[in-house]
Formats: C-alpha cells, sequence, structure tokens
C-alpha cells in the first residue's frame, strides 16, 4: 500500500475561525468575507500582520479584491474553483503550505450572497459532456440535486428502500440545528412533516435539499507551535486524504452505483481507499462525531459507506434510531449541517468540527470529544484532533 | 452542421444543447435519426460522452459508428420542480440513463411512457425528437424484449 507521510500528523492546526449565516441582502459578497475574516482574527487573537496565506474559493470576490479591502499584502495566495468537494482540498492545501514554510498563517475566506451578479451554478450545466453534477439542460437534467438524486435512485435499486427512508436523516440534523443559534432552518420537523413535503425531483424531497443562504466563512490555519499561542486552544489536522476522481467517482455518488458511466458492483473500501487514518493514526472507532457533505440527504449515506462505518446498502438502517444524532453512535453534523444550519459553501461543516473539538458548544457539545473526521462520499477527508 | 453555443432559444424559452465542434458526427447522426458514437480502432469499444481518446485503451484513433438504439433503462429520477417557465407544463417528466447495447450510458428523456410505468432494467429503444430547424435530441422509449 501507498506509504502516507506521518510527517504531517499534528503540525498544524486550525487557530481561529468565523462564521455568520443568514440573509445579508444589504452586503456583499465582499463584505461578508471581510467580516468574516475578522472574526476568525478575533477568535485567534492574531492581528491581521500576522497572516501571511490567503486562500478563496471563487464564488463572491476575487481573492486580490479582498486583499486590497484588508489591506494586506501575502506571500502565498491561491483561488480556486467553489464546490463543495474542494473545501476539504483547501483546508488541505493550507495546512502543507504552512507545514512547508511557504506561510506562516494561511486564512481561508468565502463571502457568498446566494443570488449575486456572475455566479457560474447555472452555465456550468453546458460544459461539453455534461455538467458537473451529470447535469444536460436540453433533457431537463437540472441542478446538482440531479446528480444526488440518480444516485440515490441507483442506490435503493441495488440494496432496498425508498426515499422515506431519509427522513431520519432530514429529522437529526433539523433537531441538531433546533439547538445552534446560527442556524437558518430550525423549526420542528416530523416525519410527517418530512414525508409530506414537495417532491424536487423525486425520490428526493424539498427537506433532501439544502437551501443556500448568504454568508461569510473564515478559517486560519497554522503551524501548531504558532497555534498553542493563539487565544483558543488549537485543534490539530492530523490525517487527511484527497478527492477520489475519475470515472469510477462521479460526483455525487458512491463508487459502484451504476451512476452514469460508474461500473456495478458492492463498493467496500480497501486500505488503500482510507488513508487518512493511517495518516492520522486512528480508526473509524476512535471517530466522536462525523462530519459529512450534506447538500442533499443521501450523500450521508454515501459518506458512511465511503469511509467504511456501515457496509454496502447497510447505511439506509444505520442512519435510524437515533444513531446519528446527539448522543447516539455516531453523531453527525452536530450544527445541523448543510440541510438545516446553513450553507457556505461547506466551510461550516468544518467550523462545527472546530468549536466542537475546542468543547464550545453548549447544548450541542458533544461529550468529551477528542477525534472529529470530516469526510464525505468522494474519500475526501480531514481528521482533525484537540 | 455548425457549432451551437446558444443555451436557450428565445421563441419557446426551451433550453437547448451546446453542440461542441468535436460531437458534430453525433448531431449530425441524430438529425438523421441515428445514434452515432466514437469506436476505438484499437479496441473496438464505443463511450460516451464524446472526447479525444478512447477512455478505455487510450488510443486516438477511431471510427463515428452506428449504435443499434437498443438498450435497457439502467436508471431514472422524475423531475417535479419546473426549473423554468418552459417546464411548467412538462413535469413530472422523467430523466433516464440508458445503458446501450454497446456499453455507453445516455442521459436523455423517456418518451410514450407514464412515470409510474417506468422500470429499471426495462427494454428501451431510441427515438428521435427534432426540437429546432437544425437540432434533434435521441430519446428513448419503451422497446420490444
Ligand atoms: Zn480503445
Amino acid at each position: 500500500m501507498t506509504q502516507v507521510a506521518q510527517a504531517m500528523r499534528d503540525k498544524t492546526a486550525v487557530c481561529g475561525v468565523g462564521l455568520t449565516l443568514g440573509n445579508f441582502q444589504d452586503k456583499s459578497a465582499l463584505a461578508l468575507s471581510v467580516e468574516a475574516y475578522d472574526l476568525a482574527l478575533e477568535d485567534a487573537g492574531l492581528e491581521r500582520k500576522d497572516v501571511d496565506g490567503l486562500i478563496q474559493l471563487s464564488f463572491g470576490n476575487d481573492y486580490d479584491r479582498f486583499l486590497e479591502a484588508v489591506g494586506t499584502d501575502v506571500r502565498y495566495a491561491y483561488q480556486g474553483w467553489s464546490h463543495g468537494r474542494f473545501i476539504a482540498p483547501m483546508l488541505q492545501q493550507a495546512a502543507m503550505v504552512v507545514a512547508s514554510g511557504m506561510a506562516k498563517a494561511v486564512a481561508i475566506v468565502h463571502g457568498r450572497r446566494r443570488r449575486a451578479f456572475g455566479q457560474l451554478a447555472d452555465t456550468e450545466m453546458w460544459r461539453q459532456g455534461l455538467g458537473p453534477h451529470g447535469e444536460s439542460p436540453a433533457y431537463g437534467a437540472m441542478g446538482p440535486v440531479f446528480g444526488a438524486a440518480i444516485a440515490a435512485q441507483r442506490y435503493f435499486h441495488m440494496y432496498g428502500g425508498s426515499g422515506d427512508d431519509l427522513a431520519p436523516i432530514a429529522m437529526a440534523f433539523r433537531k441538531h440545528a433546533q439547538l445552534n443559534p446560527l442556524a437558518c432552518r430550525t423549526s420542528p420537523m416530523t416525519r410527517e412533516d418530512y414525508l409530506n413535503s414537495r417532491w424536487i425531483v423525486e425520490p428526493l424531497r424539498l427537506f433532501d435539499c439544502c437551501q443556500n443562504n448568504d454568508g461569510g466563512a473564515c478559517l486560519i490555519i497554522t503551524s501548531a507551535e504558532r497555534a498553542r499561542d493563539c487565544k483558543k486552544p488549537p485543534v490539530y489536522i492530523s490525517g487527511m486524504q484527497g478527492v477520489h476522481a475519475g470515472p469510477q467517482f462521479h460526483n455525487l455518488t458512491l463508487p459502484g452505483l451504476g451512476v452514469a458511466q460508474q461500473e456495478v458492483f458492492n463498493y467496500r473500501p480497501q486500505k488503500e481507499d482510507l488513508y487518512a487514518y493511517q495518516m492520522a493514526g486512528v480508526t473509524q472507532k476512535d471517530i466522536d462525531f462525523l462530519i459529512t457533505y450534506d447538500a442533499f440527504s443521501p450523500l450521508v449515506l454515501f459518506g458512511l459507506e465511503r469511509f467504511g462505518f456501515c457496509g454496502p446498502g447497510e447505511a439506509k438502517d444505520f442512519i435510524k434510531d437515533g444513531r446519528i444524532e446527539l448522543g447516539g453512535e455516531l453523531p453527525i453534523n452536530t450544527s445541523g449541517g448543510l440541510l438545516s444550519e446553513g450553507h457556505v459553501v461547506g466551510w461550516n461543516l468544518f467550523i462545527e468540527a472546530i468549536r466542537q473539538l475546542r468543547h464550545e458548544c453548549g447544548p450541542r457539545q458533544v461529550k468529551d470529544a477528542e477525534v472529529c473526521q470530516y469526510g464525505s462520499f468522494l474519500g475526501e477527508t480531514v481528521i482533525f484532533r484537540r | 452542421m455548425e457549432p451551437s453555443y446558444k443555451v436557450v432559444e428565445e421563441k419557446t424559452g426551451r433550453y437547448l444543447p451546446v453542440i461542441y465542434p468535436e460531437e458534430l458526427p453525433f448531431w449530425e447522426g441524430a438529425r438523421k435519426h441515428e445514434i452515432i458514437l466514437q469506436r476505438c480502432n484499437s479496441c473496438a469499444k464505443s463511450w460516451y460522452p464524446i472526447g479525444p481518446a478512447c477512455p478505455h485503451c487510450f488510443s486516438m484513433s477511431f471510427k463515428w459508428d452506428r449504435m443499434s438504439g437498443r438498450g435497457t433503462l439502467h436508471n431514472y429520477v422524475v423531475f417535479h420542480k419546473p426549473w423554468t417557465k418552459w417546464f411548467e407544463s412538462k413535469v413530472p417528466y422523467a430523466v433516464v440513463q440508458i445503458q446501450l447495447e454497446e456499453g455507453p450510458r445516455l442521459t436523455t428523456n423517456f418518451l410514450d411512457c407514464a412515470v409510474k410505468d417506468i422500470k429499471i432494467g426495462m427494454p428501451v429503444e431510441a427515438v428521435f425528437e427534432d426540437i429546432t430547424s437544425d437540432i434533434t435530441l435521441v430519446q428513448f422509449r419503451p422497446g420490444k424484449k
């Protein structure tokens, strides 16, 4: 098996986070990103001169406009493509930049207005050879939800069940959101509410889909050593692995489901597929809570099976009976996730991991949380520890 | 036929496919009511989406070849939310992924079949929908066993 560098284990840490979520019609994406940056600096006890690296994803403003706005020059800047699957790689890049000495502290910053000029989401669908979630607008195959729905359909075809089996996911995350003062969607959700929510793309209903909101998010990554001098306890980056990609890894699905050109088989991750655990020196059993990309509820099933928390087809039963709720066997998306907390390209998922591991989550705190995994269906992951 | 970069037909509001230069033989075939895909001169396999090399053996040498138009319904979803005004009279409609007997899978609609009667594994056959004076969509409908 590929040998992964354990030299990266716990060498870098997240030292500051900032997050706003909601409806900010009077603010631009730039204003939201600057505000989140200010919150993260304050959280870390750092000043802007302490930050010499910047990573941004490309919804909203560009990296150079941000730096102009905050009056800072950096020696490492990067701007990537804004899709949720690229947040883990961006965090990993920040860690590698710090570990290699290219920058002392890297801020990942994002500001977003859900309906703002210049967003790419719609035109992407006309890409050559289908859109980034398999979209094909001439055939009415529209939006990311198409990719999630067609993957869910194959999952239920192979393993039994139906869209109704997704109810415990939406309900669990809504319960978590009710304990989160920042969450955008907190009204109670019963099983009946879930089943009565309208079809969007069958087998997915409205409550299987996240809704975009406005917001800003920032995480500051620095060396473990420097993080220990910051205001809040450091949260170490212990292990990581990349987005797995190619014909067998179609977006919004799991290998083996037979979406688009994928082969059909029962996916079980091999040791090769799980190298982040080796890097971090932990196993699935050590994970106190899981954070996974939940723009659509079936992605939670795929995340669980991708990392071997459940065998093929077993996640749809595992999620029942409170197992993924706070106090359950494996709490997932304790902030409410993208489904109920909100969505700033997914950065808020990482911010929840950090706040839980600092033990600052109040009524939704995972008791004695030591290790958290962010892990998503394409295999990208970051393992954090306090 | 020329490449086409128009994403919507102004008169009707219908979304159109963007036709990239290297896809012209496929769209010219569709106009003649045939499915024309690439076939590798080295390993004899076909593939989709259309691309510059054989993804199976990475040969750059291929010909354009007519597919039988037969296959099975591999997967489907039903759109209930109309994305634009044009779709309001179309919902609920199915988007399907069809496994051609030659191997590649196409994403299309499913015609001449109520959405409740769609079953994964059912045999299908190609049908062609002329949507503008130049553009024809490859579609599918229930086929013979
Ligand atoms: Zn070949």
